[in-house]
């Protein structure tokens, strides 16, 4: 992991100094974590591209800002979380895409349960933006409580206190959809 | 139980890949848009003496530096404004939910008075 | 002679200025009940920030634009929200403090329902000067949540009606014509 991130911060210098390959591996290296936030945020393809490529060429705009590729990783999780608070705050109801869509928004890795997957995937919506983010940023990123206050520029309380609620409310709601999982002879 | 969640909400939540044509495509774009900044930076310093080089270098600093200001402030400005608006939704959200409440109260109160009338 | 028309001019002026009604309501802080209440909801938007919003408003958008009219004229819009896991986290007399203010002359309640279904009870409050609603007080307290919400500012019911049916607003057939006179007796 050290070796990866050295290596990346040579690719930053380089990128810096305008060589287009470093900068395409930089883009490469951290696409998937942004695209993933965006797409569970906004919970469409369409906006996540669009907010992906936004950042990506915000990013280009400052680079000479940006220190290490570990601070690189802070500000791409920093500007993609708030731009899509914004945008989420800008529309009445998030319309998380229809379950007949082929895109995945959870891990196909772990589709062993896709009813579960599904169930994730409207609890998640049904968070608000900021609540939404601070989840992503805990299971997604796997930043800590304080690491998540410094990327929302949110108080550590109000961090804890989401991710107690939001755990809570999925807890309850998939707790209540076990029964019916159970039931197997509904199914036969 | 906790664990439970926490555990599912991880394996879940792996980052994804985009589509490999959207891949593309970022990357050609992103790289498109540095190298066309970077050539425009290196070609006015190529053109010029390095005394006048000095001084546009600066006046370009000092036009950037209250340019990034300018920018802040309105960033700043733009989120106090969308964090305002915000704000105006859900106290107008919370007190129309309230209402609601009051409005089916009388509601029912006026269906069983109405009840009551017709059964005498 | 002068001097004692002055002196009891300057004596008078705080009795004169407590006379004139008051919209605005003084909200403790509820930091006690902040702390176990497990979603809270504060919202304090005086007249910069209400007019730094309308800005940010979007005209095109009918709701939005609706929300625009309401906010002309208004001077602060305080919202205090408290949602707790268990019923009975809060008392009574925790809002007394607010509730007593609302029985200062100048507010007239204008609703006060008590819900056996829902065990909610909503007592909407309204102050009037000349004609014109300046003021609008709510308090709506439920086993697990209390609200209150204080409007100050000339509130065009009027606006407000139109709102209705946006937002979740329900129709509450208030007719504006009526509820200004109404509320004064």
């Amino acid at each position: 992991m050290n070796d990866d991130s050295d290596a990346l911060d040579e690719q930053l210098s380089k990128a810096r100094r305008g060589e287009r390959t470093a900068l395409t591996l930089l883009v490469q290296a951290h696409q998937r974590s942004v695209y993933s936030l965006a797409l569970r945020m906004l919970g469409t393809r369409d906006l996540a591209e669009d907010l992906t490529q936004e950042v990506f060429m915000q990013m280009n705009g400052n680079l000479r800002t940006i220190e290490s590729n570990r601070h690189l990783g802070f500000w791409l999780r920093q500007v993609t979380s708030n731009r899509a608070i914004d945008q989420l705050r800008r529309r009445a109801r998030v319309q998380m895409t229809s379950l007949d869509e082929e895109t995945q928004l959870f891990s196909a890795e772990e589709a062993s349960d896709p009813l579960l997957q599904r169930h994730l995937q409207a609890l998640l919506a049904d968070l608000s933006p900021p609540a939404r983010a601070v989840l992503l940023l805990r299971y997604q990123e796997d930043l800590d409580p304080v690491e998540i206050a410094r990327t929302l520029e949110m108080p550590l309380n109000t961090v804890k206190s989401h991710l107690k609620r939001s755990l809570q409310i999925m807890r309850e709601k998939t707790a209540a959809m076990q029964p019916m999982r159970c039931e197997g002879s509904s199914y036969e | 139980m906790s664990n439970d969640i926490e555990s599912q909400l991880r394996a879940a939540l792996r980052p994804v890949a985009p589509s490999e044509e959207f891949s593309q495509r970022l990357a050609a774009n992103v790289a498109s848009q540095h190298s066309t900044a970077h050539k425009s930076r290196r070609s006015g310093a190529r053109l010029h003496p390095l005394a006048w080089w000095f001084s546009a270098t600066l006046a370009a600093s000092l036009v950037l530096a209250v340019g990034v200001h300018q920018h802040l402030q309105q960033q700043r400005l733009q989120q106090s404004g969308l964090e305002a608006r915000r704000e105006v939704i859900e106290a107008l959200r919370v007190t129309s939910q309230k209402l609601n409440l009051a409005y089916e109260a009388v509601k029912s109160q006026s269906t069983s008075l109405t009840d009551e009338g017709n059964s005498v | 002679m002068r001097k004692c028309i002055l002196i009891v001019f300057w004596l008078l002026t705080p009795a004169l200025a407590l006379a004139a009604p008051n919209p605005k309501l003084a909200i403790p802080s509820f930091s006690a009940l902040a702390q176990k209440a497990t979603e809270s909801v504060t919202i304090t938007l005086d007249p910069g920030l209400l007019g730094l919003a309308a800005k940010f408003l979007d005209s095109s958008d009918p709701q939005e634009a609706a929300t625009k009219e309401v906010l002309k004229g208004l001077q602060g819009i305080y919202v205090r929200s408290y949602t707790f896991d268990k019923d009975a986290s809060y008392q009574q007399s925790d809002i007394d403090a607010v509730r007593s203010q609302l029985a200062a002359p100048g507010w007239n309640r204008l609703v006060e329902t008590r819900s056996r279904k829902t065990h909610a009870d909503v007592d909407i409050y309204i102050m009037v000067d000349h004609d014109q609603a300046i003021g609008l007080a709510l308090i709506a307290s439920e086993p697990r949540q209390f609200t209150i919400v204080n409007i100050v500012g000339a509130i065009d019911l009027d606006k407000l009606h139109k709102l209705e049916g946006q937002f979740g607003v329900p129709k509450l057939d208030i007719d504006p014509a009526k509820a200004a006179p109404a509320a004064q007796k």
